[in-house]
C-alpha cells in the first residue's frame, strides 16, 4: 500500500495498459538502444592489425572492441590464431569475426 | 537549486474513434462510434467521436441505446492492433521533443519537457507545436494539461484542457485557489462515485475543502469509515487535492519484470457445466504458460477465478494454491487449476474465467520428480508448439477440446487484444 506514495507508485498502480501495448513499448525502447556498426578507416585498420600481430607474435594480451547490437563488447586476451581466409581470429580458444572489430589496444598488465 | 519541472499530460480525443475517422475520411462529418460485437457480449461503445457525443452517445453504454439516440450512427469494429500502432507512433513524435515520455494508457502519455523548453519557448507554445504536428501526421486532436508535476498535469487536462478551445491549459500552484479548489470533490483524480459520497458525508464538498483539511484530521475522519488501514489512502487523496506529487516521468516504467502473468476472459455465453468450463480453463492455462515460457519463467503459485453470471447475486470465487514445484508446463499447471475449480466452484453458471501464475523462478533449472517422468517430453512438445504459434499465429495449432463447437474460445481469442478484435 505504502508504494502508492513513493516513487512512481501512484501512476503505476492506477494505469490501464494492455499487455500487447506494453510489449510494443518495450520492443520500441529496445530498438532505440540498438547500436550501428562503426566503419574503420585505413589507418585504424592498420593500428588494429599491428596490435593483433603484436599479440600473436609476442604473446601479449590485447583488448579488442567488437560490434554487438545492444552491448559494449570487448574481448581481452592473447590472440592465438588469425584465419584470414575465413575472416576470423581466435582469442583463448574462441573464434571471433574480423569484420566485427571496432578497435584494438594493447592491454596493460 | 533544481528548476521547477514542466510536466505535460497529453491526451488523445476519443482515441479509437479518431483513429477510425482518420482511416475512413468518408465518415468525417458523420457520427461514428467504435463498438464491440453484441453477439459476443462485448457490444458496448468503446469510443464515440465528438459528433456522436453531441447526439448523446456516451462511452460504455450499450450499442442498442446509442442507436436509439442516434439512428444514423456509423458503427465500426475495433482494431486494437492498429490503435496500439498509432499510439506508439504518437509516442515517437513526443520522443522527438523529449526523451522523458511515459505512456499512461493507450491514449494518455506524460512528457517531462523541462530540459527541452529552451529550444521551443514557453510550455504552451511547445504544446501547441506538438498538438499541430500530431494533428497533421495522424489526424488526431490532442489536449495538453501542463503543470509542475504529474498530478496537476493530469487534473489540468481532465478538468480544463479537455473543455477549452485551445486544448491546452496550465495549472500552477498559484492558480489552484481560483480553479481546482473550487471544483466539487467528484472532479478529483482517483475519486470515484463511492469515494465522492464518502467525502460528502464527511462534509467535504469541494476539492479545496479536502485540501484545507489538516492531514491528521483527514486520517481520523477516514479511519472512522474505512478502519485503521486507511492512513495511506488519506494521505494519497490529501496530496492529490493539494497538487503535491514528486513522481518522476519514468520512460522505462513498463520494462519491470511482472510479478504475475494472468489471462481472464468474459465468455460469449454463460457456461454451466464443468466440462465446458474445463475447456476454457485449459485454454487460459495454455496461454498463461506459453507467456511464462516465452519469458523464461516458471510459476510456483497458480490462481483461478470464476465470476458468476448473475450480477444481482454476485457469486464465484478467486482462490490460489502453491504447486509442489515451480513449473511452466501447461498440463502440470492445469492439473492444479482443475483442483481449484472442483473444490471452489458452486455449480452456478459462470460468466468470466481467469487463470494466473505468480512467484516466478527462472526456468533454467528445475526439480526432477519421480512422479513426473514425462516432464522432459512435455517440455519438448511445448517448445515445438510454441515455435509453431510464434511463426503461424496462436490459432495455428490448438488442442482437440478447443475445437468443440461453441465451447472452445482459443481460435476466437487469438484474434483479439483486450477482448476486442485486433
Amino acid at each position: 500500500m505504502r508504494k502508492k506514495l513513493e516513487g512512481n507508485g501512484l501512476w503505476e498502480s492506477s494505469r490501464m495498459m494492455l499487455p500487447e501495448h506494453k510489449a510494443a513499448i518495450n520492443d520500441h525502447s529496445e530498438s532505440l538502444k540498438r547500436r550501428t556498426r562503426i566503419e574503420l578507416d585505413e589507418q585504424e585498420w592498420e593500428h588494429v592489425s599491428r596490435v593483433v600481430s603484436e599479440s600473436l607474435l609476442r604473446r601479449q594480451p590485447v583488448a579488442v572492441r567488437l560490434f554487438h547490437p545492444f552491448e559494449l563488447l570487448t574481448v581481452i586476451g592473447i590472440v592465438d590464431r588469425v584465419d584470414e581466409l575465413k575472416g576470423r581470429f581466435m582469442v583463448d580458444g574462441e573464434w571471433f569475426p574480423i569484420r566485427d572489430i571496432e578497435g584494438a589496444a594493447m592491454e596493460e598488465l | 537549486m533544481a528548476r521547477d519541472r514542466v510536466i505535460m499530460l497529453a491526451d488523445c480525443q476519443s482515441f479509437y474513434a479518431s483513429v477510425e475517422k482518420a482511416e475512413h475520411p468518408e465518415y468525417r462529418d458523420r457520427p461514428l462510434a467504435v463498438a464491440g460485437d453484441p453477439k459476443r457480449r462485448s457490444g458496448i461503445i468503446l469510443a464515440a467521436c465528438p459528433i456522436a457525443k453531441e447526439h448523446g452517445v456516451t462511452t460504455a453504454e450499450r450499442l442498442g441505446d446509442s442507436l436509439a439516440k442516434c439512428p444514423d450512427l456509423v458503427i465500426v469494429q475495433p482494431r486494437m492492433a492498429l490503435y496500439i500502432d498509432i499510439s506508439l507512433m504518437i509516442t515517437r513524435i513526443y520522443q522527438s521533443y523529449t526523451d522523458l515520455v511515459e505512456p499512461y494508457s493507450v491514449d494518455e502519455q506524460f512528457l517531462d519537457v523541462t530540459g527541452s523548453l529552451h529550444l521551443y519557448g514557453s510550455p504552451e507554445e511547445l504544446a501547441a507545436l506538438i498538438q499541430k504536428r500530431i494533428q497533421e501526421e495522424t489526424g488526431i486532436y490532442t489536449r495538453f494539461g501542463i503543470g509542475p508535476n504529474k498530478i496537476l498535469a493530469k487534473m489540468s487536462c481532465d478538468n480544463y484542457a479537455k473543455k477549452n478551445d485551445s486544448g491546452i491549459f496550465t495549472l500552477g500552484p498559484e492558480k489552484l485557489a481560483a480553479t481546482l479548489w473550487a471544483l466539487p470533490v467528484s472532479k478529483l483524480f482517483m475519486a470515484g462515485s463511492r469515494m465522492t459520497r464518502h467525502f460528502n458525508a464527511m462534509g467535504l464538498e469541494t476539492i479545496g475543502q479536502l485540501a484545507a483539511t489538516p492531514l491528521e484530521k483527514l486520517k481520523t475522519l477516514m479511519r472512522r469509515r474505512f478502519g485503521r488501514n486507511s492512513d495511506i489512502n488519506a494521505e494519497l487523496y490529501w496530496r492529490i487535492a493539494n497538487g503535491l506529487d514528486d513522481s518522476p516521468v519514468t520512460p522505462g516504467t513498463h520494462e519491470t519484470a511482472s510479478t504475475t502473468i494472468g489471462h481472464m476472459m468474459t465468455l460469449p455465453r454463460d457456461y454451466g457445466s464443468l466440462e465446458e468450463i474445463k475447456v476454457v480453463l485449459l485454454e487460459l492455462t495454455e496461454l498463461v504458460c506459453q507467456r511464462c515460457r516465452s519469458k523464461g519463467y516458471m510459476g510456483h503459485v497458480v490462481s483461478v477465478a470464476c465470476m458468476g453470471a448473475d450480477y444481482s447475486k454476485p457469486s464465484g470465487f478467486s482462490r490460489q494454491m502453491k504447486m509442489d514445484d515451480p513449473t511452466s508446463v501447461t498440463n502440470q499447471v492445469y492439473r492444479y487449476a482443475i483442483q481449484l475449480l472442483k473444490r471452489h466452484w458452486d455449480g452456478l453458471p459462470v460468466r468470466k474465467v481467469g487463470v494466473s501464475l505468480s512467484q516466478f523462478a527462472a526456468d533454467g533449472e528445475y526439480q526432477l520428480s519421480l512422479f513426473e517422468p514425462d516432464r522432459e517430453k512435455w517440455m519438448a512438445l511445448e517448445k515445438a508448439t510454441d515455435a509453431i504459434k510464434r511463426k503461424y499465429g496462436d490459432a495455428s495449432i490448438i488442442r482437440a477440446v478447443s475445437a468443440t463447437e461453441g465451447v472452445g474460445q482459443a481460435k476466437d481469442r487469438s484474434r483479439k487484444i483486450g477482448g476486442h478484435y485486433k
